[in-house]
């Protein structure tokens, strides 16, 4: 009769049913491991480095654009197009010095061509310690180009 | 009434027809229409163009701060309407950057390091490792082996034809997007750089301007005003090249330098350069 009495109650009435949450995460009491000890060691995350020297980083001063040389960068190099075609751009370049100006090639040929131009001036008895190593430079590079260096492929 | 209105509609369109009649007319023969308010030049070029049409630029003048459109003004194509290929202007910019780079960097070898002659000590007996000298590269303050030696240079030339194209991309470039004016001549009223810096403003012209007259000498105006603008440069037609073109901002040409520089690079694209083509050696300059 009880058993019946119930059914028919559960049929007739159906309360709806809320999940209501009583105790959440926050306020849960944690799991407390070695009661008592205190950790020394900092582990929030990173701190600001406040005492000592800062570091070395250099302040930041962006340099002028603008300068009368880097505003005319370039001035004259299309003179042999747009002048009268007399005169060609290596001729401009007048902040190279002439013993280098045009001129391309490796260390060895470059030195023969300064030797060459700077033997006629005053500079080896003026400047003998460079012209000493000038000439030493120029004898090693002799050797080691002529003596122990393949030069290129063979023609087979 | 109907014959006011049509009197008038008359008027209106025998005032447009013409100008649009002399803008689209022929290239060959020069025409100089001054209308009510613009002037349209055509030009009679030495090598006309073929195959494309001549592009029309406005002619401009520094006399006020507001724009004020004088003229028009013709283009030959072959120059100012060329296919701007960036990556020959890319070239023509390395070249200018290496041509003239010398790089200084120096260190001293193991023989110019001062010192080092003697055995620092016995080759044996000492349980020590075997060294010569105190100037060999292993050694603290010894020579340096393998490093920079002063004066190498960078120096090539970028063929003929190249530097042209690159002249004509960059030209091309400018133009279309609407970076080149024409300016009758450079006479400004004022010598201040405060006139200067408002009319760039005004008429959106950018940072930096890059002016380019036929003349070595500018008027004074101008210089005086642009003496102290970093960003406002004056070069003659023959110091024109890429590099300056791309670091400024607008180009600003006078009519005659616009002249100058299509009758030189057409000049160049017409005649036989097997010598400038030529490769380039030390003993031609």
């Amino acid at each position: 009769m009880e058993w019946l009495g119930s059914t028919i109650l559960k049929t007739f009435w159906r309360p709806s049913v809320n999940v209501v949450r009583t105790r959440y995460h926050a306020d849960k009491t944690r799991l407390v491991r070695r009661h008592g000890y205190e950790e020394k060691i900092w582990c929030g995350g990173l701190l600001p480095r406040t005492v000592g020297k800062p570091l070395p980083i250099p302040e930041y001063r962006p340099a002028n654009v603008w300068t009368e040389r880097k505003a005319l960068f370039g001035q004259n190099d299309y003179i042999d197009i747009l002048g009268p075609g007399n005169l060609h751009p290596v001729k401009t370049l007048y902040n190279v010095p002439t013993w280098i100006r045009g001129v391309s090639g490796h260390e060895y040929h470059i030195l023969l061509r300064k030797k060459k131009m700077f033997a006629k001036t005053g500079s080896p008895k003026i400047r003998p310690t460079k012209w000493k190593e000038l000439e030493k430079r120029l004898s090693f590079l002799y050797r080691k180009l002529n003596r122990k260096t393949k030069t290129g492929p063979s023609p087979d | 009434m109907t014959s006011i209105l049509i009197n008038a509609f008359k008027r209106l369109h025998l005032s447009i027809v013409p100008q649009i009649r002399i803008i689209s007319s022929g290239y060959t023969t020069a025409v100089t229409t001054s209308g009510d308010a613009i002037s349209v030049t055509q030009k009679e070029w030495k090598f006309p163009p073929v195959y494309t049409k001549p592009r029309e630029v406005w002619i401009e003048s520094l006399d006020t701060v507001e724009e004020k459109k004088l003229g028009l003004f013709e283009l030959h194509p072959l120059v100012y309407a060329a296919v701007p290929r960036i990556d020959i202007i890319h070239r023509n910019v390395v070249w200018q950057q290496k041509y003239r780079w010398v790089s200084w960097a120096h260190t001293k070898t193991r023989a110019e390091v001062r010192g080092g002659g003697k055995k620092p000590w016995p080759q044996k007996g000492l349980g020590r490792a075997r060294h010569g000298s105190i100037r060999s590269p292993l050694w603290r303050g010894g020579g340096i082996a393998h490093g920079p030696r002063s004066g190498k240079s960078h120096f090539f030339m970028l063929p003929f034809h190249l530097r042209i194209h690159g002249l004509t991309s960059t030209l091309s470039a400018k133009l279309a997007q609407d970076d080149l004016h024409i300016v009758k001549d450079l006479e400004i009223p004022s010598d201040e750089p405060e006139y200067l810096i408002d009319l760039i403003e005004n008429r959106n012209w950018g940072p930096s301007v890059l002016i380019v007259d036929d003349t070595d000498i500018a008027p004074r105006n101008i210089t005086v005003a642009t003496e102290n603008l970093p960003h406002v440069n004056i070069m003659p037609v023959y110091g024109l090249n890429v590099y300056s073109m791309l670091k400024h901002d607008t180009l600003l040409l006078t009519l005659s330098a616009a002249e100058k520089i299509e009758e030189r690079i057409l000049h160049h694209l017409h005649s036989v350069t097997n010598e400038q083509q030529a490769e380039f050696k030390l003993s031609q300059i």
